[in-house]
């Protein structure tokens, strides 16, 4: 009996979370016709043109471009410049304990809520003749993931005992072959995890597209997704359709690394 | 730190010669760098900006601390602030609950758990711009889901948006919606992780499942909630996609959040130097309650 109440407690919290997202894709495949005037709750005939419409009237096309350059490129050099450094703080005690100095200081850094800084970064940005890029956003954006995969990297590197190293340097490796033959794959879990949050933050982040991008040429999806929110006159079809095509990729991704996401999700946040 | 890591760091290095000694601060460098130009230079440029007055795009004058006097005075920036409070205090009290009371249901149905999981994942890797359009697409009054089963039922259209106290508790739904999972999977984490012998010594004893929870579960797992707590407080203090997409602040200021008002004078009004005083003082309220929070948890774990 009470295993039962606890099922349905669980089952009521499963329905709570799919519902809203299963009515903003029911609502993605109805006709504008139907959504406005016949008020069903599942689309009576199912349509694609909501979301052929994103691809050809709007730029969806160049958002997905964007996003995935974005994040892969600002996720791929977080990952190499924080992992070296996080490196660095584990195993080496340097004159005046600088690697003690840069971890705290890079814990500030994290701590640091962003929107602190979109005005100077705007002001910057926009002098440098920066507007508009790619490049404003892969900058901004692996600063931001540095601090956190250099503080969860050194964790991980903590716990990998150093003797490994030491034998594989006396067998003659150099340290940087150590570090990548013996350390890398223990530490696997801890990038594979960091990545994963790494991934889910920067494509999600709104703040910073929205104020450095103007044009399809480098807005990301979630700019994109909400430039089709209207205050007055909304086309619900197109918008609950680019709900969707804006959230597929990181929900799908989430899917994908679905084994370790959990790990990754709930370090990322406590770390 | 173990006696044998320590010698063992100090054993590698004596073996670095020459460019080996240079190894460590070559790889600290780029992390290093990175943040300062991209993190640090910008906070020092935007202290610079938040003294100055700014019209049109221009730096017209440098004023000083005015434009933090004139928030101090500015009853839309407290008015956005009690908002933002508000939201802040509704929206983890009651994911603390939800995701308190889901997790001890789930702890002991771990099989069961596993697909549901995945379920509850969804509303927070989702992007919040995204969970934002779904809100609108529940809420509005036309077409929305919740008119459409009122109307179904017999029922008229649902306002949400368009009152003011409605608004409000329909954004923190919204929060509560997306971040319980969160709130949810970090407590089953803590609750599975408690040691059993105590529970095992207070079924022994006949207690019951309310004074076994009040006696053991809440005060084992008092260091996860505490961060659980502070994490979310400090996030929700500078939420701003989801209510830039639901409601942009309004009906009038009833659900502008500091960081709605922050943007709309940065972005849409141009005061850069107001706006810069604004978001400089938000992140010293957030970087405070953190630390505090930080000694709070640090002294919960030595105690």
């Amino acid at each position: 009996m009470r295993s039962v109440l606890h099922r349905l407690a669980i089952v009521l919290a499963v329905v709570w979370s799919l519902v809203p997202i299963g009515w903003m894709i029911a609502t993605s495949l109805k006709s504008n016709r139907e959504i406005t005037q016949d008020g069903t709750l599942l689309p009576a005939t199912a349509t694609f043109e909501n979301y052929r419409s994103l691809f050809t009237y709007r730029a969806f096309g160049s958002y997905l471009t964007n996003s995935l350059v974005v994040t892969v490129l600002s996720v791929g050099v977080s990952l190499v410049v924080g992992t070296l450094g996080a490196y660095a703080i584990a195993r080496f005690r340097l004159v005046w304990g600088v690697e003690r100095r840069v971890a705290v200081f890079l814990l500030l850094a994290r701590i640091l809520p962003p929107v602190v800084i979109v005005v100077p970064a705007f002001l910057i940005v926009e002098q440098a003749g920066l507007l508009d890029t790619w490049w404003s956003l892969v900058l901004l954006y692996s600063a931001f993931n540095v601090s956190f995969v250099v503080w969860m990297m050194e964790s991980f590197f903590r716990e990998i005992p150093v003797d490994l190293e030491e034998a594989a340097m006396v067998d003659g490796d150099s340290r940087l072959t150590a570090f990548r033959r013996i350390v890398l794959p223990l530490a696997a879990p801890g990038l594979v995890a960091s990545a994963i949050f790494a991934v889910i933050v920067t494509y999600n982040e709104f703040l910073f597209a929205l104020v450095l991008t103007t044009t399809p040429r480098a807005q990301t999806m979630p700019v994109g997704a909400a430039t089709l929110i209207g205050r007055i006159d909304i086309d619900w079809g197109a918008m609950s359709a680019a709900g969707v095509i804006g959230a597929a990729p990181i929900v799908l991704f989430a899917l994908l690394v679905q084994r370790h996401l959990v790990r990754g999700l709930t370090l990322g946040a406590v770390k | 730190m173990t006696a044998s890591t320590r010698n063992g760091v100090t054993r590698l290095r004596r073996q670095g010669e020459g460019l080996d000694r240079a190894l460590p601060y070559l790889l600290l460098a780029p992390a290093l760098l990175l943040v300062l130009a991209v993190v640090v230079y910008p906070l020092y440029d935007g202290f610079r900006t938040s003294t100055q007055f700014w019209r049109f795009g221009r730096a017209l004058e440098d004023v000083g601390l005015d434009n933090y006097r004139q928030a101090w005075n500015d009853p839309q920036f407290r008015s956005s602030l009690w908002v933002t409070l508000r939201f802040v205090f509704f929206s983890v009290a009651c994911e603390t609950v939800l995701g308190l009371g889901l997790a001890l249901l789930c702890a002991r149905e771990l099989r069961f758990i596993r697909w549901a999981r995945t379920a509850l994942i969804v509303p927070m890797v989702i992007t919040p711009v995204v969970v934002g359009i779904v809100f609108r697409l529940l809420y509005a009054s036309d077409t929305g889901l919740l008119s459409t089963v009122s109307q179904s039922l017999g029922g008229g259209q649902v306002q949400v948006l368009s009152d003011p106290s409605r608004a409000f508790v329909g954004l923190v739904a919204l929060d509560v919606w997306e971040w319980t999972p969160l709130m949810f999977l970090i407590l089953l984490a803590g609750i599975q992780s408690l040691p059993v012998e105590p529970f095992e010594a207070a079924r022994v004893d006949g207690a019951g499942a309310w004074r076994t929870f009040l006696d053991h579960t809440l005060p084992m797992l008092r260091p996860v909630l505490i961060v659980a707590i502070v994490l979310r407080t400090i996030d929700a203090f500078t939420t701003f996609d989801q209510v830039y997409v639901l409601t942009h602040g309004g009906p009038g200021t009833s659900t502008e959040l500091i960081s709605i008002y922050g943007f709309d004078t940065f972005f849409k009004f141009q005061q850069f130097g107001y706006a810069a005083a604004m978001l400089l003082m938000v992140a010293l309220v957030v970087m405070a309650v953190s630390f505090l929070a930080a000694r709070l948890i640090r002294r919960q774990a030595t105690a």
